[in-house]
C-alpha cells in the first residue's frame, strides 16, 4: 500500500483523472552524484516523488578502447582492457588473453590456468564486495556496509599486490600464461583470505539481509520476469535473479571451469532483493572455486607457454569469446586480418547491456527507489563507456 | 502542585539574570555541538571499524574546533537562481526555534533559564516552527534536490509531530503537570519510562524522524538528494544548519531524558547536590544521543511512503489508543501498576509487531538461498 | 603463416554441429545465405535487406529459438564495405550464431533494418554502431549519439579515421621529455 496509487500515476496520461493539475519536474542525477558510482547521468522526470521518465546519458568515460586496441599490439592492448571493468581488472585481462589465445591457438600451461582462475575469482569477489558496500550506502546505511566490505577488499588487494605487484590493474596475465609464478606463501595466505572473505560475507549478510528496513525497501522492487530479462539483454546476477541459472562458466565453460564444482545461485522474483542475495551467494561460490583450485592445482610447473613467438601475428580469423564477467557476459569479439594488431576488437560489456534496461526498471518507482535500482544493476562506468 | 523556580535571580536583577543564563546556555550549547560532531564521527567510526578523526590533537579532539573554524572562514555562496531573502534567512528560521527550546530545559533543579508552568506545551509550540526554516531553505534555494528535500521534510515533520505530541501528552496526563521541572521531580523514585514505555517508544521513533536521523533521514538523504534542503548552502550558513541539527539533537535528548528518564531527579537527584543532578542530566542525554548514533550507523533508510504509512497507520493509532487508555485509568483512579502493565504489554506488542515483520521477511532470504539453494543445475 | 604452437588441440567447443543446416532449412529459400565458421561459432552471411526476416525466423523457429541478442559489432572492411556482426544466442538450445550483415561497399552510411522491434537489447548496441560506423538503422526509435557527444558527427571506428598523434607536452624545446640522468 502506498499513499499515492502508483499505477494511477504511471498511467496518468491515460484514463486517470486528477483533481488538480501538476507539473512534471526534471531532476538531473549525475554526472557528479554520490549514487551514480562514477560519471553517469540520468535525467529523471518526476511527478512529485514518482519517476515518470528516465533518460540515461553515458559516455563521460569514453576512452576509445576499441580504436586504441586496433592500433596496439595484441600484448600491448591488454593494459587497456583491464581498465574496462576496473573493479575486476583480472577478469577483463583474462577475457582478452583467452580470446587472443583462442584466435591464435596458443596453449596455456595447466598451472597457469589454475592461477588465472584463482585470480579471476578473487577479482569477482572483490567486485561483488564493492557492490555490497555501495549498495548498502545507496539504501542509506551511512557507510557501515561500505567499511565492512572494504576490509575484505583491502585484503584481496594486498594479495594481488604480493602476487602481481599492483592492486587494481595488475596486468598479470600474459597471452599464453601469466607473468610470473605465485609467491611461496601464496596458498596459506589465500586460504586465510578465504576464511576472512566468508566472515565478511556473513557480516554483511547479518548487517543488511535480515534488516527490516532493508528488506522492506528491496523486496518486490522492480521485479523482472525471465522473458523481460532475456529480451532486455540482461546477463549475470540480474538474469540469475529472475530464476534462470545461466552462467557462462557452466554453460560454455572456458579455461578449467568444467573441472570445478560449483553451483549457480538463482533468485525467484528478479527484484532488487534477489539481486543482492544472488551476489552474496555467488561470492560464496567463488570462495569454493578458489578452494578447489588450491587443492587441485599442480604444485610445480610452467606458468607461461615457452613456445610463444616473439611477435604474435595472426593471419585471419574471427572469435567471439565469452566469459562470465563479474557483471554478466563479458565477451570479446576479435577479428584478425594479418599483422600484429587486431583488425577489430569489440567489447560486449555486461554493464552496458544491463544499463540499457534501466529506463524500464525505473519508471513508475519513487526517486529513492530509482537510486536503489541503479545501484542494484552494479554498473562500472569504465565498462559502460569503454 | 509545587511552583518551582530556578532559585533566586543572579545579582538580584531579573533581566540581567535572564541574559546571563541565556549566555551560559548558548555557550554550553555551542561547545556541546562542536563536540557532538566530533563525537558522532568518532562513535560512528568505531561502529564502522575505523578510527575517525585522529590528526588534530590527541585522538583528534580538536577536530570539532578545526571544523568550526574552517566553516566560518569558507566562502558563503548564494546561487543566482535562489530567492535572496528566503535563502539567506532560512538558516536563522531553523536555528532560532532550537535556541528557544533551550530556555525551558531544566539541566538541574536550579539550573536553567526560566521555568514555565506550561513548559511542555511551549516545547511543542516552538518545535513546530522548525519546519518553516527548512521549507524556506528548500523552496528558496532554487534547486530541485533542495525542493524535494524541503517538501519531504515538511511532510515528515508535520506528520510525526502528532505521535510525538500525543505520546508526551500521555505522560503529562500521568504526571498531572506540564511543568518540566515538576515532571522531573515527580520521577524522583521511578522514571516514567517504567510507567509509560509505550509512550517512550513512540516518542523515540518520532524524535528520530523530527531530527532527520536514520532510518528517517529522508529529507537529507545523502545518496539520493545529496543533502536535501541545505544542498546549496556553504560556509557559515551551512554550519548554522548543522548547528541547528546537533543542537536540536541535544535539546531533544535532554528533553526526552527529563520527561521519560527522570532528568536530574532520578535517582537521588532531589537529595544530593547540583553536581550530581548535572551529572545525571549529562549521562542520560548522552545515552540518548549514543542510541541515536547507533541507530544511524546500523539502519538503512526508509522510503517516503513507507515512512508516512508507519506514521499514519501505526504510530498515530497507537498513540491515541495510549491516550485513551491513560484517560480511562486516571479517571477511574485505577492503580498505576496496572497502567504500567498495560503499557508494557503495548510496547512489547508494538516492538514485536515490527520485529516479527523483520523475521518473516528474513526467512525469505533463506528461501532465495544464500548458501542453501545449490541444487539448481545449468540448462 | 601463423605462429601457432604445434600441440594445440581444441578441447571445448560449443555444440554447433548441424546448426548451419538447421538455419538453412528454417530460412526461406529465396534468401541467399552463405555459411562459414569462426573459431567459436557458425557464421551466416547475408544482405541487410534480408536481415529482419532472417532474424525473425531465427527467433521464432522452434528448433533455433534465438531469443537473446548477445552482441552487435560493426566492422569496417574497407574495400568490402561495412559489416555488421550480430551474435544471437538461444537459451533453450544453448547455441550461438554469428550473423554477418554485408553492406554494399559503395554506401558510406548503409541502411540496416533495426532489430529493436525483436530485441529490446538492440537499442543501445545499434546506437553505438550507428555513431561509431555511420550505420543508419531504419526503424530505430532514438538514434542519437550514445557514447560520443550529441552534436559530434564523426565515426571514429572507421579505418579512415586516424588515431591522433601522441602529443609531447613537456620539453618540446629541450629535446625528449624527462630528466637528463
Amino acid at each position: 500500500m502506498t499513499i499515492w496509487p502508483e499505477e494511477a500515476i504511471v498511467r496518468r496520461h491515460g484514463e486517470t483523472e486528477f483533481e488538480f493539475d501538476t507539473v512534471d519536474m526534471t531532476v538531473n542525477v549525475g554526472p557528479q552524484h554520490p549514487a551514480t558510482h562514477g560519471v553517469f547521468r540520468m535525467l529523471l522526470t518526476v511527478d512529485g516523488e514518482v519517476v515518470v521518465d528516465c533518460e540515461p546519458y553515458i559516455g563521460y568515460l569514453h576512452r576509445g578502447l576499441e580504436k586504441l586496441t586496433e592500433n596496439a599490439d595484441y600484448r600491448q592492448a591488454m593494459g587497456w582492457w583491464d581498465r574496462t571493468d576496473y573493479l575486476a581488472g583480472l577478469n577483463c585481462e583474462g577475457a582478452w588473453c583467452m580470446a587472443v589465445e583462442k584466435l591464435a591457438g596458443i596453449e596455456v600451461p595447466e598451472r597457469a590456468e589454475y592461477i588465472r582462475v584463482i585470480m579471476m575469482e578473487l577479482s569477482r569477489i572483490n567486485s561483488h564486495f564493492m557492490f555490497f558496500g555501495a549498495f548498502g550506502a545507496d539504501v542509506g546505511s551511512f557507510g557501515t556496509s561500505f567499511t565492512y566490505a572494504w576490509r575484505e577488499r583491502e585484503r584481496i588487494y594486498d594479495l594481488f599486490e604480493e602476487v602481481a605487484g599492483d592492486r587494481m590493474f595488475p596486468t598479470y596475465f600474459r597471452i599464453g600464461g601469466v607473468t610470473m609464478d605465485l609467491p611461496e606463501n601464496f596458498e596459506a595466505r589465500c586460504r586465510w583470505l578465504l576464511g576472512s572473505i566468508r566472515q565478511g560475507l556473513e557480516d554483511l549478510d547479518g548487517l543488511l539481509t535480515g534488516n527490516e528496513v532493508f528488506v522492506e525497501r528491496c523486496r518486490g522492487l522492480s521485479p523482472v520476469t525471465p522473458e523481460q530479462a532475456i529480451n532486455w539483454g540482461l546477463t549475470g546476477p540480474l538474469l540469475r535473479a529472475t530464476g534462470i541459472p545461466w552462467d557462462i562458466r557452466k554453460v560454455e565453460p572456458y579455461s578449467i571451469y568444467d573441472r570445478l564444482k560449483f553451483e549457480i545461485p538463482v533468485g525467484t522474483q528478479g527484484d532488487v532483493f534477489d539481486r543482492w542475495m544472488v551476489r552474496l551467494a555467488e561470492a560464496y561460490q567463488s570462495t569454493k572455486i578458489i578452494e578447489q583450485c588450491l587443492d587441485e592445482m599442480p604444485k610445480k610447473g610452467l606458468v607461461l607457454n615457452p613456445n610463444l613467438p616473439k611477435t604474435l601475428r595472426i593471419d585471419s580469423g574471427e572469435v567471439y569469446f565469452r566469459t562470465e564477467g563479474t557483471k554478466g557476459e563479458y565477451s570479446v569479439y576479435l577479428m584478425a586480418r594479418g599483422g600484429n594488431k587486431p583488425y577489430r576488437a569489440k567489447l560486449r560489456s555486461p554493464s552496458f547491456c544491463n544499463l540499457s534496461a534501466l529506463r524500464e526498471m525505473v519508471i513508475g518507482n519513487y526517486v529513492a527507489d530509482a537510486i536503489i535500482i541503479l545501484g542494484s544493476l552494479d554498473i562500472v562506468l569504465g565498462e559502460v563507456d569503454k | 502542585m509545587t511552583e518551582l523556580q530556578f532559585g533566586e535571580p543572579w545579582f538580584g536583577i531579573p533581566w540581567l539574570d535572564a541574559i546571563l543564563r541565556i549566555l551560559v546556555v548558548v555557550g554550553v550549547m555551542t561547545f556541546t555541538v562542536i563536540y557532538l560532531t566530533y563525537g558522532e564521527r568518532k562513535v560512528v567510526a568505531r561502529f564502522q571499524m575505523r578510527l575517525g578523526p585522529m590528526r588534530t590533537g590527541p585522538y583528534g579532539i580538536f577536530q570539532g574546533i578545526a571544523d568550526a573554524v574552517k566553516l566560518l572562514v569558507k566562502e558563503d555562496i548564494r546561487p543566482r537562481a535562489a530567492d535572496r531573502w528566503v535563502f539567506e534567512f532560512a538558516p536563522y528560521a531553523t536555528f532560532i526555534p532550537v535556541f528557544l527550546v533551550l530556555i525551558v530545559l531544566p539541566f538541574a533543579r536550579d539550573w536553567g533559564v526560566r521555568n514555565l508552568t506550561l513548559g511542555l506545551f511551549y516545547v511543542f509550540a516552538i518545535l513546530g516552527l522548525n519546519i518553516v526554516g527548512i521549507l524556506m531553505a528548500g523552496l528558496g534555494s532554487g534547486n530541485k534536490y533542495a525542493l524535494l528535500g524541503g517538501v519531504r521534510a515538511a511532510a515528515q515533520m508535520i506528520s510525526y509531530e502528532i505521535p510525538l505530541v500525543v505520546s508526551l501528552l500521555a505522560v503529562a496526563m500521568v504526571a498531572g503537570t506540564l511543568d518540566l521541572n515538576a515532571i522531573a521531580l515527580n520521577q524522583a523514585d521511578r522514571p516514567y519510562v517504567l510507567l509509560q514505555p509505550l509512550a517512550f517508544v513512540i516518542f523515540f521513533t518520532a524524535m528520530l524522524s523530527e531530527l532527520h536521523r536514520a532510518p528517517f533521514d529522508i529529507p537529507v538523504a545523502e545518496s539520493e538528494i545529496v543533502g536535501g534542503y541545505f544542498v546549496e548552502y556553504s560556509g557559515i550558513r551551512w554550519s548554522m544548519f548543522q548547528l541547528a541539527e546537533y543542537a536540536s539533537l541535544w535539546a531533544f535528548s535532554i528533553f526526552g531524558s527529563v520527561v521519560f528518564l527522570g532528568g536530574w531527579a532520578f535517582p537521588k537527584g532531589d537529595d544530593w547536590p547540583w553536581p550530581w543532578q548535572l551529572f545525571l542530566t549529562f549521562v542520560k542525554s548522552l545515552g540518548f544521543i549514543l542510541v541515536v548514533m547507533w541507530v544511524r550507523a546500523t539502519m538503512p533508510r526508509l522510503r517516503i511512503d513507507q515512512l508516512m504509512n508507519f506514521c499514519w497507520k501505526v504510530l498515530i493509532e497507537v498513540s491515541f489508543a495510549l491516550l485513551i487508555v491513560n484517560g480511562i485509568f486516571l479517571y477511574y483512579d485505577w492503580p498505576h501498576e496496572l497502567l504500567a502493565l498495560v503499557n508494557w504489554a503495548g510496547a512489547i506488542a508494538l516492538l514485536g509487531f515490527i520485529g516479527a515483520r523483520g523475521a518473516r521477511k528474513a526467512r525469505v532470504s533463506q528461501y532465495v538461498g544464500l548458501y542453501r539453494r545449490e541444487g539448481v543445475t545449468a540448462p | 603463416m601463423t605462429s601457432v604452437p604445434k600441440q594445440f588441440t581444441p578441447t571445448r567447443q560449443v555444440p554447433r554441429q548441424g546448426l548451419a543446416e538447421k538455419i538453412r532449412r528454417a530460412v526461406p529459400n529465396h534468401i541467399p545465405l552463405e555459411f562459414g565458421e569462426t573459431k567459436t561459432d557458425v557464421d551466416v552471411r547475408l544482405k541487410p535487406e534480408h536481415l529482419l526476416e532472417v532474424v525473425r525466423v531465427l527467433k521464432e523457429h522452434r528448433d533455433l529459438a534465438f531469443d537473446f541478442l548477445r552482441n552487435m559489432a560493426g566492422v569496417d572492411m574497407q574495400e568490402q564495405g561495412l559489416h555488421l556482426k550480430i551474435h544471437l544466442y538461444s537459451f533453450k538450445h544453448n547455441h550461438t550464431v554469428q550473423l554477418t550483415v554485408e553492406c554494399p561497399p559503395e554506401e558510406d552510411h548503409p541502411h540496416v533494418p533495426s532489430l529493436t522491434s525483436l530485441y529490446r537489447a538492440a537499442d543501445w548496441h545499434e546506437r553505438e554502431a550507428a555513431e561509431m560506423f555511420g550505420f543508419i538503422f531504419d526503424g530505430h526509435p532514438n538514434l542519437k549519439n550514445l557514447l560520443l557527444e550529441e552534436d559530434l558527427h564523426i565515426h571514429p571506428l572507421l579505418k579512415a579515421h586516424p588515431l591522433q598523434e601522441p602529443e609531447i607536452l613537456q620539453g618540446i624545446e629541450d629535446g625528449p621529455p624527462g630528466f637528463p640522468f
